[in-house]
């Protein structure tokens, strides 16, 4: 399990390219700020299609959008063979590239436990084409594909519980984070960081311009989604061992989060309760695999 | 006499042991009949020790392709394999396997796409994506291809992924007595792969200053020009042909068997009044029937046509200045347009000044049996067109399988 560490634990060592290409406030540019300064110089990182793209100054390689779970494979197969196994490879990747167009190429790299890191920069929709609904995208938000009108109440599906199915594959290790809680984020690197296998981070980045708050709010969205239980943050090690990593003593109203953000605007108070439903019974449920320290399955 | 180490193997087998003998590095491999057996032989060489390669098993082949692209760049060597519809499964990260310049080497063991059985369809579907193709006739060929198609790809003058293509079944499941050259000797032929640019951290800032900034299509980038990847890379292409005659020379030296020239081997065409161009198994039945041809004073010759990708134009506009008439049989048909073979034959040779007739032939698709008598038919009506004769229709179906 990862380590506490304090601020002034953060490598200093900046890593990602100012300025990017990102917008004001844009939570994967930090995400991937706080991850690269983690991981350090000796990593390769691959892109795929994904927003913001150009984001670090490490050796980079990538291509199709659907088979990051594949170069990451590549990348790191051809180390092996060339016997720089001192080399970490790195899939910093959207939700799209990871929950849906490049699911297939991620499990596949996952169940034959490559040692890669798998990064998701999970801003909970296809921003880099303009906000479309993505797997990742929660239930009821506006999207530009799921709009809200006399028809339609926004996206009518839940999110895909992405790392849980990855835990399922039986990986070393499995962790959820956010841009808000950046020590919480680096342990979970450093410690990703020093096992060898499969491991999978997804990081919730807030997107000012997709989810409609003011730049200058990135961190209290953030913050909010944890502290909502919106967004848990856990670890899972070997699709097992489980721990909560942020745990009050009492949630705050999922109404405080939703309602910073414009995507939720159209939400009714009947809704917005419903919403509150699931994620109270979730967060319940991982207070029990907590309690337990396992998933019993 | 040196001593010479012959196996009756499959083509398949063939194929692996090229890959065997080249020491690839990185395979990946996903199983797709009738290219299936050429994972499971590579599989077994590593696990008995013979092969130190890191082996995929990939969950499709879009991933396969993808695999060994990221490997090549980070400057493995790697092979990866398939067929039909895996073939077209495959397209998209062959775009970039080529775009990158990484000289990966691809078996396609051919299956059409209307069923399990064997034509041309599946690697000429993927005529666009900027990959040289060979096309073989026997076993023996497969396995040498594999060795030069390294280093040909890996020449610095190329740097361009090579597709060798071999008929399902009719070689990947038949076995035929094969040379397996010498380790000794194939390592000699095939220096170590050096990845340009180099992409590991530490080799990463002098490939910035070699390449500019940014990521590996820049190899590609000619700067304000947006059309400048597309001309460097079909440039590169043509300019392909020298390496591949080169290679194959030398081949011929060192083991004692070529193919042609590397883009085509003529059979009989010296005097040849009608010539007819083949592919794959075809040239060898062909060959035949061009020998039962000449027996009876019949003046046809053959030519089997090995590089598809690039063109051999040149070759055939020397060949168009001393014959009458060329039957092209193409084991494929881009549907609506028609063979590929018979349009890029027009095309070479529409500007000589005395242009040959030239017929077309469908024949073999979708396995289709092709005989002798089958390519005599062919052979007779050229020849008639060379004479000057009315021959109609100019593209025909073969009559096949006997019948008559
Ligand atoms: S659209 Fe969103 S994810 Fe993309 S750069 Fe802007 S803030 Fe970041």
């Amino acid at each position: 399990m990862s380590e506490r560490i304090t601020i002034k634990q953060i490598p200093l060592e900046e890593l990602v390219i100012t300025p990017g290409s990102a917008c004001q406030g844009c939570g994967a540019a930090l995400a991937a700020r706080l991850a690269f300064k983690a991981l350090g110089p000796n990593t390769i990182r691959h892109s795929i299609p994904a927003c913001p793209d150009n984001v670090t100054r490490t050796p980079t390689s990538g291509g199709e959008f659907e088979a990051g779970g594949d170069h990451v494979t590549g990348t790191w197969r051809a180390l092996k063979a060339l016997g720089r196994e001192d080399v970490q490879v790195v899939g910093f990747y959207g939700d799209g590239g990871v929950y849906d167009i490049g699911f297939q190429s991620i499990s596949g790299a996952a169940i034959r436990n490559e040692n890669v890191f798998i990064i998701c920069k999970n801003n909970e929709a296809y921003m880099n084409t303009g906000g479309q609904v993505s797997g990742a995208t929660p239930q009821l938000a506006m999207t530009t594909t799921t709009p809200v009108g006399p028809m339609s109440r926004g996206k009518p599906n839940s999110r895909k519980n992405t790392p849980m199915i990855f835990a399922m594959h039986g990986v070393p290790y499995v962790a959820t984070a956010s841009v808000a809680f950046p020590t919480d984020l680096i342990a979970k690197i450093q410690y990703g960081k020093g096992i060898k296998g499969f491991k999978f981070l997804d990081i919730l980045s807030p997107c000012p311009t997709g989810w409609r708050f003011e730049p200058n709010k990135t961190i209290e969205v953030a913050r909010l989604a944890v502290q909502t239980g919106f967004w848990p943050l856990y670890e899972i090690i070997d699709g097992r061992k489980f721990r909560l990593t942020y745990k009050p003593r009492e949630l705050k109203p999922v109404a405080e989060y939703l309602k910073l953000q414009g995507r939720f605007r159209h939400l009714t108070e009947e809704e917005i309760k419903e919403i509150q439903r699931d994620i109270t019974d979730y967060w319940e449920r991982l207070l029990k695999l907590d309690e337990i320290g396992e998933i019993l399955l | 006499m040196e001593h010479k180490n012959f196996e009756v193997m499959t083509g398949n087998k063939a194929c692996a042991w090229g890959v065997k003998l080249s020491r690839v590095q990185v395979a990946s491999i996903y199983p797709v009949t009738p290219q299936t057996t050429i994972g499971e032989y590579i599989a077994e060489f590593i696990a008995k020790g013979e092969l130190n390669c890191e082996l995929v098993n990939a969950e499709g082949e879009l991933s396969t392709q993808a695999i060994v692209k990221a490997a090549s760049r980070v400057g493995a060597r790697t092979f990866v394999c398939t067929s039909g519809p895996g073939q077209l499964y495959m397209h998209h990260p062959m775009h970039g396997t080529s775009s990158g310049r990484l000289p990966v080497v691809m078996a396609t063991v051919h299956r059409g796409n209307k069923g399990m059985q064997p034509d041309h369809t599946d690697l000429m579907s993927q005529l666009w994506t900027g990959w040289i193709q060979w096309y073989c006739e026997n076993n023996q060929e497969v396995l040498d291809s594999v060795i030069m198609a390294y280093r040909t790809a890996e020449d610095k003058r190329v740097r361009l992924p090579i597709a060798i293509g071999y008929d399902g079944y009719i070689l990947s499941y038949t076995s035929e007595p094969v040379e397996i050259p010498d380790q000794a000797m194939v390592d000699e032929f095939l220096p170590p792969y050096e990845p340009i640019p180099n992409i590991l951290p530490d080799k990463w800032a002098e490939a910035q200053t070699r390449r500019g900034a940014g990521m590996m299509g820049d190899f590609m980038s000619g700067g304000a020009d947006p059309q400048a990847a597309w001309r460097i890379h079909h440039e590169a292409i043509l300019n392909s042909k020298g390496v591949i005659k080169e290679v194959n020379e030398e081949f011929g030296k060192r083991f004692g068997r070529k193919y042609g020239n590397g883009l085509v081997e003529e059979y009989r065409t010296d005097d040849a009044e009608a010539v007819i161009v083949a592919m794959g198994t075809i040239a060898s039945t062909a060959r035949v029937a061009i020998d039962r041809m000449r027996s009876e004073g019949k003046p046809v010759g053959l030519v089997k046509l090995k590089t598809f990708v690039p063109f051999p134009t040149e070759d055939f506009q020397e060949l168009g200045k001393r014959t009458r008439a060329i039957g092209m049989i193409d084991r494929n048909v881009c549907l609506g347009l028609g063979g590929a073979g018979f349009g890029e034959l027009r095309r070479a040779l529409y500007d000589l000044e005395e242009r040959p007739r030239i017929l077309g032939f469908y024949a073999g698709l979708a396995g289709a049996e092709v005989r002798v008598r089958d390519i005599e038919k062919m052979a007779e009506k050229t020849l008639k067109a060379a004479r000057g004769e009315k021959v109609e229709p100019i593209i025909e179906w073969a009559k096949l399988g006997g019948g008559e």
